[in-house]
């Protein structure tokens, strides 16, 4: 990559991790979650350059569109979740801040100084057909075993949100005294 | 060649057989109207004999690759199938004597169960990290569910929120540690990953690579430091589960650790009948440690616990530790010592678990200081836990000592005698904890001396478990003759 390709590169990577950063640090869970928002944008960016439309399309789709909408909801609908006293309050920052610039320093050496196989001649062409394909012949049986966790997922979702029958199901909806 | 979709599934009746009986469970829920009925409980027991039987009758002759190379069908898989399938049987049993479960919704419960036990299946024969991923999430997943299943009582919300947490942040560092493989190799399918290694000259992310899977693996077995999350999660689940936990996904967690390193940083050395390491991180000497680190701090923890169901806890985190003496010793031997030990500890660990159950439905407490007098309020059950909890310890002549037995003989074979003492040093210390809680069940008055009543059913499942807790520690030949030949396939 040359030129305004890598400006763009570096423009959305920064975009990714900045508001990563961000939504680990803004105490305003609301703020937290739009910049949130912007780092699965970042993400989408970073997957159209990989060539990766499919995954792109479905970032922007599953983790934009669904799962963010739905943690908005979750906090709107959630009264006060605003200023819930946290009970476990940050303590040994100076400690982690060190154990996590070290793993940094691990981690950016690696990515940095290992030579990785590069494929070359690679030309963008869409990836949804040949992906369709994969699922249905060599990632069968990982394609089958996700629907087998979606449904446990599913059925525990509906048990854990259910009320429990004996009138005890009410108490969770009451406001905390 | 690996098999095609189609040519495998004749390879895959376990499999089919606990995945129909999921989706039967889940048409019963729908079309049943009692929520409380035995139907989903015996509808379980069916279809998990089911697989035993399937499994139990696959030939382990023959090595295959099946689905496009993404699971493997050798002995080493079909003998963690048949033993997993044996603890959910045995776990099933225990869930319907279980009075906490009592009142509860049924099939979801044993949904959850069986998806657990079906992503058990494909854990352990996973040759795909695509694969071995997702059927990690799947016994993860219904994990978390099962831990949290009561509902209202605050230690077990608490127990499954803190499983989802440390769960996702371990599978989110195994997921970077496979990323770094793939990068490197350019493929999916562990031997390649393997083969591609073993020529390759890459240190540094290479053992960046096996510590962030080691971190995945290390929280499915409890390996300390990644712990954290066992005790609070024992505790608060339902017995049946924290009895299950310990079992069945730390069995699973050992094949595919076994299966992964022995794959990926080591090859089979034919001619001297080990693995070698391939890569020139010397990993062994990583999980030698670990080994140490987790027998002493699970046994050492375990000394002042009070709640006999975090004391279990910290006792499977030691046991954790034994196992992986014999998985950094890359010999056939060693691997057999682990899979005869999770035969024993299978019985013996589930056997504790079950007498925890029956007292507590009887006391409903999980004190120790309540098991007082247990020897004259209900000897049989006081009887069997001090048989289990004896062989526990590894004392002779209960099975656990045999066990031990294949685990030490093996190490001091390989000349790993410092670990030898770390764990001999361990065993003691583990016999001050079990003993005590024979000591306040026979040598302390009861505070309340009525009669316990352990009705027929639940002393024949314990009859079950104590008879080969009893009988491998004098007979064990077949066992370990099972155990050697479903190690022999592992490197195909």
């Amino acid at each position: 990559m040359t030129g305004p390709a890598n400006l763009i590169f570096y423009a959305l990577a920064a975009l990714t991790v900045g508001s990563a950063v961000l939504v680990a640090v803004l105490p305003n869970i609301v703020y937290a979650a739009v910049a949130l928002l912007f780092s699965f944008a970042g993400v989408a960016g970073l997957y159209v350059f990989l060539s990766a439309d499919f995954l792109a399309a479905t970032q922007v789709l599953v983790y934009v569109g669904g799962i963010l909408i739905l943690i908005l909801f979750a906090v709107f609908l959630s009264n006060r979740i605003s200023d819930v006293k946290i009970s476990n309050p940050a303590r040994f920052q100076w400690q982690a801040a060190l154990l996590c610039l070290a793993l940094f320093g691990v981690l950016s050496t690696t990515a940095v100084r290992t030579v990785f196989p590069l494929k070359h001649g690679l030309t963008y062409q869409p990836t949804t057909a040949e992906i369709g394909e994969l699922l249905m012949t060599r990632y069968l049986l990982p394609f089958e075993a996700a629907s087998v966790l979606l449904l446990a997922a599913l059925i525990g979702a509906a048990l854990l949100s259910r009320p429990d029958g004996k009138g005890k199901g009410s108490a969770d909806m009451e406001e905390p005294k | 060649m690996p098999l095609g979709n189609f040519a495998s599934l004749i390879h895959f009746l376990p499999e089919l057989a606990v995945t129909a009986t999921i989706l039967l469970l889940v048409v019963v829920h729908v079309a049943g109207k009692n929520r409380q009925s035995a139907a989903p409980a015996l509808l379980s027991l069916a279809g998990v004999g089911a697989a035993l039987l399937l499994a139990a009758l696959q030939p382990a002759s023959a090595g295959r690759s099946l689905f496009e190379g993404m699971v493997a069908l050798d002995g080493f898989a079909i003998f963690f199938k048949a033993l997993t399938a044996l603890a959910t049987i045995v776990v099933i049993f225990m869930s319907m004597d279980s009075g906490e479960l009592a009142g509860r919704s049924q099939a979801e419960y044993y949904i959850f169960l069986l998806s657990v036990l079906l992503g058990m299946f494909l854990l352990t024969a996973s040759t795909d990290i695509v694969m071995l991923y997702l059927s990690l999430e799947l016994v993860s997943i219904p994990s978390y569910l099962l831990a949290g299943y009561l509902k209202g009582r605050e230690s077990s919300t608490e127990a499954a929120m803190k499983y989802v947490v440390y769960g996702a942040t371990a599978s989110g560092v195994m997921i970077y540690g496979f990323s770094l493989l793939y990068g490197l190799t350019g493929t999916t399918q562990i031997g390649e990953i393997g083969r591609a290694l073993a020529t390759g000259d890459a240190p540094l992310p290479v053992l960046l690579a096996a510590v962030m899977v080691t971190v995945g693996f290390g929280f499915k077995i409890a390996a300390v430091p990644f712990h954290m999350w066992s005790p609070d999660v024992y505790e608060g689940a339902p017995t049946p589960i924290t009895a299950f936990l310990s079992v069945g996904p730390k069995a699973a967690g050992f094949a595919v650790l076994v299966r992964f390193f022995y794959t990926v940083f080591a090859s089979p050395d034919v001619a001297a009948g080990v693995w070698k390491i391939s890569s020139r991180v010397d990993w062994t000497l990583l999980f030698g440690v670990l080994s140490a680190v987790t027998m002493s701090v699970g046994n050492l923890v375990a000394v002042n616990q009070t709640n006999v169901k975090r004391l279990l806890a910290y006792s499977s985190i030691a046991h954790a530790g034994y196992m992986l003496m014999g998985f950094v010793l890359l010999t056939p031997a060693g691997l057999q010592a682990i899979l005869f030990y999770l035969v024993v500890y299978l019985f013996m660990n589930l056997g504790a678990f079950y007498v925890v159950i029956l007292v507590a439905n009887g006391t409903r407490s999980e004190n120790i200081s309540d098991y007082s007098g247990l020897g004259s309020r209900a000897p049989f059950a006081a009887v069997s836990l001090a048989i289990f909890l004896f062989a526990l310890t590894g004392i002779p002549p209960f099975s656990g000592f045999i066990g031990k037995v294949y685990l030490f003989a093996e190490v001091i074979n390989r000349g790993v005698y410092w670990l030898a003492v770390v764990a001999a040093l361990n065993s003691v210390v583990s016999l001050y904890y079990y003993a005590r809680i024979v000591k306040v069940m026979f040598l302390e008055d009861p505070k309340d001396s009525t009669e316990l009543p352990v009705p027929l059913f639940p002393r024949s499942v314990l009859c079950f478990l104590a008879i080969p807790t009893l009988l491998l520690g004098v007979y064990w030949e077949p066992v370990a003759r099972v155990a050697a030949n479903s190690v022999k396939l592992l490197a195909f």
